[in-house]
């Protein structure tokens, strides 16, 4: 691989791990919420937070560029206030592909805290634990390979997005273009087909590596009830 | 000493209750569906009343009124609940110390002392998912001891072993009565279990107190009687023993100054257990019976007769009050009166050494 490639990756792995950090949160909150609770409107929270599974991830980038563009609501306050701007940039991408990776983690992590009885939470409480340790220690503890899990397939799904990503944060070699995006320049390039071939082949095992980790996971979120 | 003055509606139940339960312990009895488990959970802290109070001595626990709520964390309120709710991903051992360091004091009982008390040292490696019905309880017991609690709530611990298992567990729940010292509230539907624990009983249904009391005093309430017969009910008797006779097949127990045969067993002589006599393995008759296989018979005073689901439930006074099924036209053909001396007959082979 040559070292063009291989920032490639690098960025295709940066934009993976922040997109799974910046999702995280969220999808532990809303995923807590949506297990153990029945509020008013949680059918549409549900709706909306699996909407761009269902996508076409274009219309996705679209709507992201319409809100986080420069011109957009939420994408002028960011730039005034805080000076960030996301599109065409690699926190766009970032953007881009945590919002369409979100439901997978967000139905990962969800099944996991559903798994776990809450009565142990209640358990916990009556053994001196404050609500939030009895949440950190006992329900998050217990849903974490299912956390894990989430996490791997929001990463997977951040290393093959294309078309969110496109879209909204355009494909900028070195910012940017991360593998799928790469793959496809050098596919439509003359002379790319060798280096397409080589990235192809790093998305199949870096693809590969993420399923098995996550079969792994799996087991252990079996073997520990 | 816990007053409970409370209610809650959970839909279309509503539960209402205003009872004492004094110490050591007051067993909670009454069919499923009565609200048992709720007012546990009530008392835990883990639901919130609508109205009313919780005191535990001279501690607030909960009173609507005045605003207080002591959340379950710092009501050094132990709970050993039915399906033990052992943490799956903690070892035996990760389980039990879950409330070090959560506690605010001292515990009054040490950790080595509850592992002993319970046998628990050859499991403390094991996780949950590796033990048995038994030694989960036990665990979960153990895990609620350490937490050095001001009161133990059990729900139904022994519900889900098989009737072999919960003779094996009540002796442990005996110890902690006994050498710890920890007042219990015991919820259970097995009149058998509670009377080898207590004799103070509090009788829900459908959300209400239907009476509170002794036991034996309870037994004979005409609105009580028929929910005991509901399960079968069950005897339960305190003896001596006094000699084992393999040979013979049988062991000797004294009960009261009385001999009985029970199946033979290798019991300790001079020690005491329990044994479960069901009112319906029980027969009456007038006169001490001859040629009869049936070796054991006790004698006593006819107490009572009550009608229940349409048998007659005598209750004979043999030093305690035993309960004895019988039809109506056998009442009526011996009969059957208060005051009258009668023979209990029971075969070695219908009592269940507990």
């Amino acid at each position: 691989m040559t070292p063009s490639e291989l920032d490639i990756l690098w960025l295709s792995t940066q934009v993976g791990i922040c997109c799974v950090v910046l999702s995280l949160p969220f999808a532990m909150v809303l995923g807590w919420l949506l297990a153990r609770f029945d509020f008013p409107g949680k059918s549409l929270v549900d709706g909306l937070c699996h909407l761009p599974l269902v996508l076409p991830p274009v219309v996705t980038g679209y709507v992201l560029l319409t809100v986080f563009g420069r011109r957009g609501p939420v994408g002028s306050i960011l730039e005034s206030t805080l000076g960030i701007h996301l599109a065409f940039d690699w926190k766009g991408a970032v953007l881009a592909s945590a919002v369409v990776g979100f439901p997978l983690m967000l139905r990962a992590i969800r099944q996991g805290i559903e798994a776990v009885d809450p009565r142990l939470e209640g358990a916990a409480r009556t053994l001196g634990a404050t609500p939030l340790r009895a949440i950190l220690g006992v329900t998050l503890r217990l849903a974490a390979p299912a956390i894990g899990i989430g996490c791997l397939l929001s990463f997977a799904r951040s290393l093959g997005e294309f078309g969110a990503t496109v879209t909204f944060a355009s494909n900028i070699p070195g910012e940017t273009q991360t593998l799928p995006l790469a793959i496809f320049s050098f596919l439509n390039q003359p002379d790319g087909d060798g280096a397409a071939a080589r990235l192809v082949i790093v998305s199949v095992v870096l693809s590969f590596i993420t399923i098995l980790a996550s079969n792994r996971l799996g087991s252990s979120l079996r073997t520990d009830r | 000493m816990l007053s409970i003055d409370l209610s809650k509606r959970f839909g279309d139940f509503e539960l209402e209750v205003s009872v004492t339960c004094p110490y050591p312990v007051t067993a909670i009895f009454g069919p499923s569906g009565s609200g048992k488990t709720s007012l546990l959970n009530l008392i835990a802290g883990l639901v919130r009343p609508d109205c009313g109070r919780v005191l535990l001595d001279d501690r607030t626990l909960v009173d609507v009124s005045l605003k207080e709520f002591v959340p379950p964390e710092e009501r050094r309120v132990g709970y050993v609940f039915q399906d033990a709710l052992l943490f799956p991903h903690l070892t035996v051992q990760g389980n039990l110390s879950f409330a070090d360091g959560l506690r605010k004091r001292e515990s009054r009982i040490s950790f080595d002392q509850i592992v002993t008390l319970l046998e628990l040292s050859p499991l403390l490696d094991r996780l949950p998912g590796r033990l048995s019905g038994g030694e989960k309880q036990r665990v979960a017991l153990g895990r609620a001891l350490v937490s050095s609690p001001d009161l133990l709530l059990l729900d139904e611990p022994l519900s889900s072993l098989d009737i072999g298992l919960q003779s094996r567990i009540l002796p442990y729940l005996r110890h902690v009565r006994d050498s710890l010292k920890i007042p219990m509230i015991y919820v259970s539907h097995s009149v058998a279990e509670i009377l080898q624990l207590t004799g103070q009983v509090i009788i829900l249904k459908e959300g209400k107190v239907l009476a509170s009391g002794d036991f034996f005093d309870l037994a004979s309430k005409p609105d009580v009687l028929p929910l005991l017969g509901d399960f079968g009910f069950e005897n339960v008797l305190k003896v001596d023993v006094v000699e084992n006779r393999p040979a013979e097949g049988v062991s000797l127990v004294d009960y009261r100054g009385q001999g009985l045969k029970i199946p033979h067993a290798d019991l300790t002589v001079g020690g005491s257990l329990f044994l479960g006599i069901r009112a319906n393995d029980v027969i009456l008759a007038h006169s001490q019976p001859e040629g009869l296989s049936i070796r054991n018979s006790l004698q006593g005073i006819v107490a009572d007769i009550q009608d229940v689901n349409g048998m007659k439930m005598v209750s004979v006074d043999v030093g305690k009050r035993l309960l004895v099924e019988v039809t109506s036209e056998a009442v009526h053909e011996l009969g059957l009166s208060r005051g009258q001396t009668v023979y209990c007959l029971i075969k070695a082979h219908s009592i269940r050494v507990t």
